[in-house]
C-alpha cells in the first residue's frame, strides 16, 4: 500500500492517491499529505481506484480532512471508488459530506 | 597504549577474580584495578558462588582447573542465580584443545582466552563484553518499563471495563429475552448494545459501533448509554435522544471518531416498529411474507453539531411473532483464513433462508465460527435478534414518574397529520378515570395544556417565529401561515404524557415532547400586566397557573406542575 499525493497550484487542488489497504496504518501518510497546505486554501482530490479496501478509521481520516479543506460542498473530491470502497462510502452515507465522482 | 580502553579508577564497575594461583589473581586483579574496575577475589568455585552471593560483580573471570568446584560448573550455577541479569564470565585457562574451549562455552561461559595470554588483547576482550552486558541492561531495563507499563494498562482496561458494564450493561433491560452476540476484539468493546423500556412498556434498542475498537473507541459510550436510559426512561421520543446523543458525541469526540448506530423502538402495541439506522449494515426484519432489509439511511453519530432533517426514523408495521436482527460491521467483515469476508460468504444464504419460525442466532454462531476456524478475530463482532413476544416489553410503569407509585399516567403520541388534533384535556383526564374528581380544574388544565401545545406544534413542529406576531398585520399572517403549514402537512411527533400524583392536594404533571426544535424558552418573560406585546403571553399565563413550569432538552420538552388546590 503506499499513499502519495500531487499539488497542482495552477488548479488549486491537491491530488492524493492511495492505494491498497485504505486502513488506520495509513494514519500518518495520509496526514502528512495535507498537513503543510494552509487550512482551507486549496480542494482535495482523493484517488482512490487503486484503494480495494477501506475501514471506518479510514472514514474518520476522511472527516479530518475534510475538516482542514473546509466543510464547504466540493472542497474534498473523492473518485474512483471500487464497488466495495462505493458500497463502505454508501452505507455511511458519505456522499452527502463528500462530492463522489 | 590504548587510551580508549583505560578508564577512570573505580567507574568500571566490580569484577571477580577466580582463580586457585595466587599469584595469577594478583597479576590480573592488579591490571583491572589500574583499568578501573574494583575487584574481589575467589580461590575456587565454591568460594566465587559465595562471593556473587554477597555482592554481585559486574564482570566475572574465571580458571577452569581448580580443587574444589572447579569453573566449568561454578559458571553453570552462576548462570542460574543470575537469572534474567547478565554478567558475562570469560574463562582464562591453560587449556588449548578444542574441545575444553567449546565446553567453557557450553557451560554457560560468554568469551574465552587461552593462557599465556597478551594484556591488550584482554582489555580488548573486556570492552567487547562490557558492550554487549550495557545492551543487555539497557534493553532489560526498558523491558522491565514495558512490563510494568503493559501491567498498568491491563489494569485500567480492567477497571474500565468493570466501569464501562456496570454503567452499560446493568441497566439494560429484556436482555434475557434477545439473542446477544457480542465479541470483543479486545478487553474493551467498541461495540456498544443498549436496552431499555419506555414508560408505556415499549422496548427501545439501540446497537452501536464506535470507530475502531478497545477503549478509545468505547470511551464514547457512557454518555451515550447514559442518555439513552435517562431519556428512554421518561419517554423521550426517537428523533430526540438520537439529536442528544448526536450533538454529545459531536462536542465529545475528535473529528475522525463517531459511532454508527441502529435504533430501533418497538411499540407496545406489538404492531409498529419505528427504526433508525446510521451508518450500520442492513438491519433485517423477518414476517411471516420474508426478509426485509432495513438499510442505512442516515450518517452516523457525531459527525455533523445537527442530524439533518430527513433523517427522521423508519416505520414497518408488526405482527406478533416478527423477529428483527441487528448486525455490527464486524460480524460482516469477518474473515476467514483466505480472507472472505462474512458479509460474501455464509451470510446471504443464512438470511434468504430465514424464517420467522426460528431464531436465526443459532444457526448463524454455527456458520460465523465455521467461517472463522483458524483465525485471529481482528474487529468487534456484535449482533442481536429481537423476537417481537410479549416478553420484551416492560409493565406499563403506572406512575410516570417514579416517585408516585399510586398515581395514574397516561401518554399519548401524535404524529404528522394528527398532529393538528391534539386530544382535549377532559379526554386525557378521562382515561385516567378522574374527569369527575377534577372537574372544578378542568378549564385551568385545559387552558395549561393548551398553550403548552401550541407551544410545541408552532414553534417546535411548524417553527414558526413568536415576533411575526408584533404586528397586527403580522399576527394574522402568523395564522396564515401556521394554516398552510399544517395543510401541507407537518413532519413530526408530539408526545403527552399526564400523571396525576394523589394529594390532599394531588398535582398534575403535565409533559410534553415535541420532535422539532423546541421552544426557545429562554427568552425573558415579561410579567403579565406589564406586558403591552401582544404574544409570548402563553407561557407567562401558564407560569401563573402552575406551581412550577421547566424545559428540558433545548426546549423540546417541558413539564409544568399543577397543584389541585
Amino acid at each position: 500500500m503506499s499513499i502519495s499525493r500531487k499539488v497542482d497550484s495552477d488548479k488549486g487542488v491537491v491530488i492524493i492517491s492511495i492505494e491498497g489497504r485504505f486502513d488506520f496504518s495509513e494514519h500518518r501518510p495520509f496526514r502528512d499529505t495535507y498537513r503543510d497546505i494552509a487550512p482551507g486554501s486549496m480542494r482535495f482530490m482523493v484517488d482512490l481506484s487503486r484503494a480495494d479496501y477501506l475501514d471506518s478509521s479510514a472514514l474518520g481520516m476522511l472527516l479530518l480532512l475534510r475538516e482542514h479543506a473546509g466543510t464547504d460542498a466540493g472542497r474534498v473530491t473523492i473518485r474512483g471508488c471500487t464497488e466495495d470502497v462505493r458500497r463502505i462510502l454508501r452505507i455511511a452515507n458519505f456522499d452527502r459530506l463528500f462530492t463522489l465522482e | 597504549m590504548n587510551d580508549g580502553l583505560t578508564a577512570a579508577p573505580g567507574n568500571r564497575g566490580l569484577a571477580l577474580v577466580v582463580d586457585d594461583e595466587s599469584a595469577n589473581r594478583l597479576v590480573l586483579a592488579t591490571m583491572l584495578r589500574r583499568e578501573g574496575f574494583q575487584v574481589m577475589e575467589a580461590a575456587n568455585g565454591e568460594q566465587a558462588l559465595e562471593r556473587f552471593g554477597e555482592t554481585r560483580p559486574d564482570i566475572i573471570f574465571m580458571d577452569v582447573m581448580m580443587p574444589g568446584m572447579g569453573g566449568l560448573e561454578a559458571t553453570r550455577q552462576l548462570k542460574i542465580l543470575s537469572d534474567t541479569d547478565f554478567v558475562p564470565i570469560i574463562f582464562l585457562t591453560a587449556l588449548h584443545d578444542d574441545q575444553s574451549l567449546v565446553r567453557c562455552i557450553e557451560s554457560g561461559g560468554d568469551d574465552f582466552l587461552s593462557k599465556p595470554f597478551s594484556f591488550n588483547v584482554l582489555k580488548s576482550r573486556i570492552v567487547a563484553m562490557e558492550r554487549v552486558r550495557d545492551l543487555h541492561r539497557h534493553i532489560a531495563a526498558k523491558s522491565r518499563m514495558l512490563a510494568g507499563l503493559l501491567e498498568i494498562d491491563r489494569q485500567e482496561q480492567m477497571l474500565a471495563e468493570r466501569i464501562f458494564s456496570h454503567a452499560v450493561n446493568d441497566r439494560n433491560v429484556a436482555a434475557d429475552h434477545l439473542g446477544i452476540l457480542m465479541r470483543p476484539a479486545s478487553t474493551f468493546n467498541g461495540d456498544v448494545l443498549l436496552s431499555q423500556h419506555l414508560p408505556d412498556g415499549s422496548l427501545r434498542v439501540l446497537l452501536g459501533d464506535f470507530t475502531g475498537h478497545g477503549l478509545s473507541a468505547a470511551i464514547g459510550a457512557l454518555p451515550v448509554a447514559d442518555a439513552f436510559h435517562t431519556m428512554t426512561r421518561k419517554g423521550v421520543i426517537d428523533e430526540v435522544v438520537l439529536e442528544e446523543i448526536n450533538r454529545k458525541l459531536y462536542r465529545l469526540l475528535p473529528a475522525d471518531r463517531f459511532m454508527c448506530a441502529f435504533m430501533a423502538t418497538f411499540s407496545v402495541t406489538g404492531d409498529e416498529l419505528r427504526w433508525w439506522n446510521g451508518g450500520m449494515p442492513d438491519g433485517w426484519l423477518c414476517q411471516a411474507d420474508g426478509v426485509h432489509p432495513m438499510t442505512s439511511h442516515a450518517l452516523p453519530l457525531g459527525i455533523l453539531p445537527e442530524l439533518s432533517h430527513g433523517d427522521a426514523p423508519r416505520r414497518r408495521v408488526l405482527r406478533k411473532g416478527d423477529r428483527v436482527l441487528l448486525v455490527t460491521d464486524g460480524l460482516m467483515d469477518a474473515q476467514d483464513v483466505a480472507g472472505r469476508i462474512f458479509g460474501q460468504a455464509g451470510w446471504p444464504a443464512l438470511i434468504a433462508g430465514w424464517r420467522r419460525e426460528h431464531s436465526l442466532l443459532g444457526p448463524l454462531l454455527a456458520s460465523l465460527d465455521a467461517h472463522c476456524a483458524d483465525t485471529d478475530q481482528q474487529d468487534d463482532i456484535g449482533a442481536v435478534e429481537i423476537p417481537l413476544t410479549g416478553e420484551i416489553f416492560g409493565g406499563a410503569d403506572l406512575g410516570f414518574n417514579r416517585s408516585t407509585p399510586t398515581g395514574g399516567a397516561c401518554s399519548v403520541l401524535l404524529r404528522d397529520g394528527r398532529l393538528a388534533q391534539p386530544p382535549s384535556m377532559a379526554q386525557l383526564l378521562d382515561m385516567l378515570g378522574l374527569a369527575q374528581a377534577l372537574a372544578d380544574h378542568l378549564n385551568i388544565l385545559e387552558t395549561i395544556f393548551h398553550e403548552l401545545y401550541t407551544n410545541a406544534l408552532d414553534h417546535g413542529i411548524l417553527r414558526l417565529p413568536s415576533w411575526m406576531k408584533a404586528t397586527a398585520d403580522g399576527f394574522s399572517a402568523y395564522y396564515m401561515e401556521r394554516e398552510c403549514r399544517l395543510a401541507a402537512g407537518p413532519v413530526g411527533s408530539i408526545r403527552v404524557d399526564i400523571c396525576h400524583e394523589p394529594g390532599p392536594p394531588g398535582t398534575i404533571r403535565i409533559s410534553i415532547t415535541d420532535s422539532g426544535l423546541g421552544f426557545d424558552h429562554d427568552k425573558p418573560c415579561e410579567p403579565l400586566g406589564a406586558s403591552v406585546k401582544p404574544w409570548g403571553r402563553g407561557i407567562a399565563l401558564v407560569r401563573e397557573l402552575c406551581e412550577s413550569v421547566n424545559y428540558y432538552n433545548q426546549g423540546t420538552q417541558v413539564e409544568a406542575v399543577y397543584r389541585c388546590v
